[in-house]
C-alpha cells in the first residue's frame, strides 16, 4: 500500500463512519428524545430535537407497568425459541437443497421456495382458520411454529451453502462421515456469519409482528411488545410521549442482541477445523 | 491465515480480468454431483421438518384461499359459488392495476437502491479495524429496530413545510415543496423511509457474504494492480451472485407489499399516487361485507401470482442455470 | 465443544417447539358454558379513546360482580386490524358474542346474517328509551339489530377566538356560507398558521364529506334506489369548489402531518380553524387544555346559508350480539345492563368524553340535565342543537362508493383533472360498484 495516501484514506473513513452513524441513527435518537417529551411536544412544529422540559414520566411509567414488563419477558422469550428453531429447521433443509441429490428435488424446491411469495394478506384468514382448527389460538405455539419454517431464510442460507467448496465434502465422505456429520461439524461452524445475519432478521421479524398476535391471542398473558404499544395509538389522537418512550425501550433488547453478536459476522474460517 | 487450497466456489470460475490466477482454478464443482453423493433418505430427513410445517401453516392455508375465492364468502348463510367473478371483478378495475404500477415503481426506487448502497457498505465495513468494523455493524443495523409506524413519523416532520428537507433545498433558492402531497415527489419520497429502514440487515448480509470471499482472490487482484472498482467488478460482485440474488428477490417482494409507510405518511394520496397493493387491498377490506372480504382476498391473490412471475424472470435473469434451479 | 453446546442447544429448541405445539389444545377462546350455571361470553371492542377502554372496563366488571349468571370476557381490539380479526374469527367460528358496530355497517350486516335479532331479547322499554332521530339508525324493515350507545356529528367547525379577533373578524358570527368560510380561511392564514384543517386524500374525505355531500345537493352521489350513480349533479359543483379553494390557495395545510380525526394541529396552533367530529373536543380538554377557553365551535357553514341542512352525519357505536352466538340471552342482558339500563352508567360515559359525544336516550339526557358540568359545558349545546340536530344517518352503502366519490374530490383538489372528468370517473366507478355488488334496489328503508 502507498503510504502517502494511507493517512488522508483513514481520515476520511472515520469521516465516512460518523456520517453514516449519524443518518442511521438519527431517527432512533430522536424516538429516545420524544420519550423525554410531553404527548402534545413531540408533534410541534418546527421539528424540534431536545424536549423543553425532561419529562422521565414516560419512561417511568412504561416501566412500572406490568404489562410492559411482562410484554417484553414473553415477547423475548418467544423470539428467542422462534429464532432457533427456524435456524434449525430452514439451515437443514438449505443444506439438502444445497449440497445433495435427490428424486423430486426440483418439485420439493418449488415446494419450499413459493411461500416467499405469497403476501400475508392472502392467506391470514384461512391460516387463521387452520390453527384455530388445530385448538392452537391463545397459546404460544400459535406465535411461533407457524413462522418458524421460513422460504427467504431457507433460500438465504442455500446462497451460502452453495458457495461452499465441495472438497471438503468429499474429503470427509472419504473419511466415513455421514451427511448429518458433515452438516453439524463443518456446515455448521463455518456459517455463523450468515446464522447471527438471519437469525437477528428472524428475531426482529418476530419481535416486530403485530397483526399475527392480534389476531390469534386474546389472553392478556400472551400479549405481544407490538400489541402493548398499539394501545398508545389511534387514529384520533396518539399518546406520543407513551409511544416513543415504549418503542425506544422495546428496541433496547434487539440491539444488545447485535451488539453482543455482530462479532460472529467475521472473515470465513472456512477449512480451518478440518486440518 | 487463509488455506491457499481452497476451492473456489463455481461462481468464481466466470471472473474475468485482472483475477487471472484465480481462473484456472478447479471445476464447477458443486452442478455435477457423482451418484456416490447422492443420498434420498438423508434428504428426505433434513427437508421434512420445512415441508411439513409449510404444509400445514402456508401451503394448505393457500390451496384452501384459491378454494374461497371462487365463493362470495358469507361465514353466515351458505357461500355462494360465483366461478372466477372476482378474478374478474379484480382484474377489470383500473385502481388494481395503478396500485401494482405504484407497487412496482417504489420497487425500482427502492430495491436497486438499497442493493448499491449496501454492497458499498458492506466493502467499506470489510476494510475496516476490528473495533470500527464491530461499531458499524450494529449501527447500520439499528434503522431496521425501529418500527416502519414510527420510522413514517419521523420522516412526515422531515418532509414536512418547515421542514429539514425544505430548509435543505432552501439553502439551493428553491422555494418549499409539498413534497408529500406533490404527484411527483410523493412516492419518492416514500421510498427513502423504507430504503432506510431496509439498508441494514441488507448490509450485513452482503458483509457475510462479502467475508466468505477467499481473501486469497483480493490478494491476487491487488498484485495485478486492480483498483477498489475493478475488484468490485470482477470479484465481488460475481462472487456474491447468489446474495444479490436473494437480496433482490426478497427485497422485491417485500416492498412491493409495503403498505405502513404510505398508510402514515399520506394514506395513499395525493390522487392514489402512493396507493401500493396492499394498501389499495386494506381499504378495500374496510367494509367487511361478503364482497369486500372475497375482493380482497382475490387482490392478495392475484398480487402474489404478480410478484411469483417477477421473481421467476428475476431467477431467470440474474442467476446462472446452477443457482436458480436446484 | 462448540459443537456439543450446539447440540444440546438444537435439541433443547427442538424440544421447546414440540412441547409449545402440545400444549397447544389448552387453551380455546369462545363462549362457553361455565362452571355452576355461569354463562361466558366474549365482548370485542374496537379500540378508540383511552378512557372508552377505561368505562368499559369499569362497567364490565361491575357487571361481572353484580351477578352471577353471565361472566363477560372483555377484549379490546385496535381498529386498524379490527376487520382483519373479526372475518378470521368468523371464518373458524371463533367470533365474539357482543361487538361494537358502527351504524353504517349494520344494513350491511343485516343483509349478511351476521347480527342477531334483539327485539324479544330487550326489554320494550329500552327501545322506546331511544331518541326519535336515532331510533332508525338501528332498524331494518322494522326490526331491531343493535343498540345504539351514542352519537358523534362527522364535522363541526372550530375556531380561535384570539386569532379571529385579531384578524378584525367577529367572533361571535361565525361564517354562514361556503364563501363566508373561505374568506375566514384567507384572513386567518398568516405565516406558518393556516387558516383551517380539513380532510384532504380520499380515505378521509370518504366519511368525513358525507354531510358536506348531503349540504351541496341534498343527496348522496347515488340514486334513492341504488340502481345508478348520481355523482355528476352540478350542485356539487360548489363542494368541489371548497375543497379545491382551500386546498390550491394554500390556506389548509399543504402536507397535513397527522389524519382528519386527529385534532393535534389545532390543539398545537398550527391552523386557525378546524373541521373535525365532535370527538375532537374530548381530545382538546384531554391533551390541549390550554386551548379550551380560546375555542369557539359552530355547525359547519352551509353552502347557501341556509342552516337547516344537513352538515354532518352522525357516526357512532352500537352494541350488536351475534347471529350465530349460542349465548344471545346472556348477551343482550350485558347490553341491557351497560347501554339500556341504568342512566347513570351511560351518563358517566358521556362525562368521561368531556361531552364530546352525544346521547342517544331520552333518560340519559335526563340524568345529565341535572349535571353541572354537563349543562355548563361550552360546546354541547351548540354541536347538539344545531349539528346534531340537522345530522343525516351515515350512508350503509359499501366503502368503495364514498371512496369512487373522494377521489374525484381529491383529484379536483390537487389539479389532477377537472370537475366534469373527475366526476365522469366517480360515476363509471360507482356503477361499477352498484353492478358488482349487485346494489340495485338494496338501499335499506329507515
Amino acid at each position: 500500500m502507498n503510504r502517502s495516501w494511507y493517512a488522508p484514506r483513514r481520515l476520511l473513513s472515520y469521516l465516512l463512519v460518523a456520517g453514516i452513524a449519524v443518518t442511521a441513527l438519527f431517527p432512533l435518537a430522536w424516538m429516545a428524545m420524544s420519550g423525554f417529551k410531553s404527548q402534545t411536544e413531540v408533534l410541534r412544529s418546527p421539528f424540534q430535537f431536545f424536549p423543553d422540559v425532561w419529562r422521565v414520566e414516560n419512561y417511568r411509567l412504561i416501566l412500572a407497568d406490568p404489562a410492559f414488563v411482562r410484554a417484553m419477558a414473553i415477547t423475548f422469550a418467544g423470539a428467542v425459541i422462534f429464532t432457533i428453531a427456524s435456524l434449525v429447521v430452514n439451515s437443514t433443509a438449505a443444506y439438502a437443497f444445497a449440497r445433495l441429490e435427490f428424486a423430486g428435488k426440483r418439485l420439493w424446491w418449488i415446494v419450499c421456495i413459493t411461500p416467499m411469495f405469497i403476501p400475508a394478506m392472502a392467506i391470514l384468514l384461512t391460516s387463521f382458520v387452520v390453527v384455530s382448527k388445530l385448538g392452537m389460538l391463545d397459546t404460544l405455539a400459535v406465535l411461533i411454529v407457524p413462522g418458524v419454517a421460513s422460504s427467504a431464510q431457507m433460500f438465504f442460507l442455500r446462497q451460502f451453502y452453495l458457495n461452499m467448496p465441495a472438497a471438503v465434502e468429499e474429503a470427509a465422505l472419504i473419511d466415513g462421515a455421514t451427511r448429518w456429520q458433515i452438516f453439524l461439524r463443518i456446515f455448521v461452524p463455518q456459517s455463523l456469519g450468515p446464522y447471527v445475519v438471519v437469525g437477528i432478521g428472524s428475531f426482529l421479524a418476530y419481535w416486530n409482528s403485530y397483526v399475527w398476535p392480534v389476531l390469534v391471542v386474546s389472553n392478556p398473558d400472551l400479549t405481544q411488545i407490538m400489541q402493548y404499544l398499539a394501545t398508545f395509538r389511534s387514529s384520533r389522537g396518539n399518546d406520543w410521549g407513551m409511544l416513543m418512550a415504549g418503542s425506544t425501550l422495546a428496541a433496547l433488547p434487539t440491539i444488545v442482541l447485535v451488539l453482543i453478536f455482530q462479532r460472529y459476522i467475521v472473515n470465513g474460517v472456512r477449512l480451518a477445523g478440518l486440518k | 491465515m487463509l488455506d491457499t487450497s481452497t476451492q473456489p466456489a463455481g461462481q468464481v470460475t466466470q471472473v474475468t480480468g485482472p483475477s487471472r490466477r484465480t481462473r484456472r482454478r478447479g471445476p464447477k464443482v458443486t452442478d455435477q454431483v457423482p451418484r456416490h453423493l447422492r443420498a434420498h433418505l438423508t434428504a428426505y430427513l433434513m427437508i421434512a421438518p420445512m415441508v411439513v410445517l409449510l404444509g400445514i401453516f402456508v401451503i394448505w392455508p393457500l390451496v384452501y384461499a384459491f378454494y374461497l375465492s371462487f365463493f362470495e364468502m358469507s361465514f353466515y348463510k351458505d357461500a355462494k359459488f360465483v366461478g372466477f367473478d372476482f378474478y374478474q371483478y379484480v382484474l377489470t378495475d383500473p385502481d388494481f392495476y395503478a396500485s401494482l404500477w405504484v407497487g412496482l415503481k417504489l420497487a425500482v426506487m427502492v430495491v436497486p437502491t438499497v442493493l448499491v448502497l449496501a454492497l458499498l457498505l458492506a466493502s467499506f465495513i470489510a476494510t475496516l479495524s476490528k473495533r470500527l468494523a464491530a461499531f458499524m455493524k450494529t449501527t447500520v443495523y439499528v434503522p431496521a429496530v425501529v418500527s416502519s409506524v414510527v420510522a413514517a413519523i419521523i420522516f412526515v416532520f422531515i418532509y414536512q413545510d418547515e421542514g429539514v428537507a425544505n430548509w435543505f433545498i432552501g439553502l439551493f433558492g428553491h422555494g418549499p415543496v409539498a413534497w408529500l402531497n406533490t404527484a411527483a415527489t410523493a412516492l419518492p419520497a416514500v421510498a427513502i423511509p423504507a430504503i432506510w429502514l431496509g439498508f441494514g440487515v441488507s448490509t450485513l448480509i452482503m458483509l457475510a457474504g462479502i467475508l466468505d470471499i477467499p481473501e486469497s482472490y483480493f490478494e491476487s487482484a491487488r498484485l495485478d494492480g486492480a483498483n477498489f472498482w475493478q475488484r468490485t467488478r470482477y470479484i465481488t460482485i460475481p462472487s456474491l451472485r447468489n446474495v444479490i440474488l436473494f437480496l433482490l428477490v426478497t427485497g422485491l417482494t417485500l416492498t412491493i407489499q409495503e403498505f405502513q409507510l404510505p398508510l402514515v405518511m399520506t394514506n395513499g394520496g395525493p390522487v392514489s399516487a402512493t396507493n401500493t397493493p396492499n394498501l389499495y387491498i386494506f381499504n378495500s377490506f374496510r367494509d367487511g361485507t361478503p364482497y369486500a372480504t372475497s375482493y380482497s382476498l382475490t387482490a392478495a391473490l392475484l398480487l402474489f401470482v404478480v410478484i411469483g412471475t417477477i421473481s421467476i424472470i428475476i431467477f431467470r435473469v440474474v442467476s446462472s442455470e446452477k443457482s436458480s434451479d436446484a | 465443544m462448540r459443537h456439543r453446546r450446539l447440540r444440546i442447544l438444537v435439541a433443547s429448541a427442538v424440544a421447546a417447539t414440540l412441547a409449545l405445539a402440545g400444549c397447544g389444545s389448552s387453551g380455546n377462546s369462545g363462549s362457553s358454558g361455565g362452571k355452576g350455571g355461569t354463562t361466558e361470553i366474549t365482548f370485542w371492542q374496537q379500540q378508540f379513546e383511552p378512557y372508552q377502554q377505561k368505562w368499559f372496563k369499569t362497567y364490565v366488571d361491575k357487571f361481572n360482580a353484580s351477578q352471577t349468571a353471565v361472566k363477560v370476557k372483555y377484549q379490546v381490539v385496535p381498529g386498524d386490524t379490527w376487520t382483519q380479526k373479526l372475518k378470521a374469527a368468523q371464518a373458524a367460528g371463533t367470533q365474539p358474542d357482543v361487538a361494537t358496530t358502527n351504524y353504517g355497517g349494520i344494513p350491511a350486516g343485516v343483509a349478511n346474517g351476521q347480527f342477531a335479532e334483539l327485539d324479544g331479547l330487550l326489554p320494550g322499554k329500552a327501545w322506546d328509551d331511544i331518541k326519535p332521530n336515532v331510533s332508525g339508525f338501528v332498524k331494518v324493515d322494522g326490526k331491531h339489530y343493535a343498540y345504539p350507545m351514542l352519537v358523534e356529528p362527522s364535522t363541526v367547525l372550530y375556531y380561535r377566538k384570539d386569532l379571529v379577533t385579531a384578524a378584525g373578524l367577529d367572533p361571535n358570527s361565525p361564517p354562514k356560507t361556503w364563501d363566508e368560510l373561505l374568506t375566514w380561511a384567507q384572513k386567518l392564514t398568516k405565516g406558518t398558521v393556516k387558516g383551517m384543517s380539513i380532510a384532504s386524500v380520499a380515505p378521509d374525505l370518504g366519511w368525513s364529506s358525507w354531510g358536506l355531500q348531503y349540504n351541496a345537493c341534498g343527496h348522496l352521489p347515488i340514486n334513492d334506489d341504488w340502481s345508478a350513480a348520481n355523482a355528476k349533479d352540478p350542485c356539487y359543483a360548489k363542494l368541489f369548489q371548497l375543497y379545491q379553494t382551500l386546498f390550491q390557495k394554500g390556506w389548509i395545510p399543504q402536507q397535513p402531518k397527522v389524519g382528519y380525526a386527529d385534532a393535534s394541529p389545532y390543539g398545537q396552533g398550527q391552523v386557525a380553524m378546524m373541521a373535525d367530529g365532535s370527538w375532537a373536543v374530548g381530545q382538546l380538554k384531554q391533551s390541549f387544555p390550554a386551548m379550551i377557553k380560546n375555542t369557539m365551535v359552530a355547525p359547519f357553514p352551509s353552502v347557501d346559508g341556509d342552516p337547516s341542512k344537513p352538515t354532518a352525519t352522525l357516526g357512532g357505536w352500537t352494541l350488536t350480539v351475534d347471529g350465530k352466538s349460542k349465548q344471545k340471552e346472556a348477551a343482550a342482558k350485558f347490553i341491557d345492563y351497560l347501554l339500556a339500563g341504568d342512566p347513570a352508567i351511560m351518563a358517566d360515559f358521556f362525562r368521561q368524553s368531556g361531552f364530546s359525544k352525544y346521547t342517544v336516550r331520552t333518560s340519559v339526557d335526563k340524568a345529565l340535565a341535572s349535571d353541572p358540568a354537563a349543562t355548563s359545558d361550552p360546546f354541547m349545546k351548540i354541536i347538539s342543537d344545531k349539528v346534531v340536530a340537522t345530522g343525516k344517518a351515515e350512508p350503509a352503502y359499501p366503502f368503495d362508493i364514498s371512496l369512487a366519490f373522494a377521489t374525484a374530490i381529491e383529484s379536483v383538489m390537487k389539479g389532477k383533472s377537472d370537475i366534469p372528468s373527475a366526476t365522469q370517473k366517480a360515476s363509471d366507478a360507482i356503477d361499477r360498484v352498484i353492478k358488482q355488488q349487485h346494489l340495485k334496489g338494496t338501499a335499506p328503508k329507515g
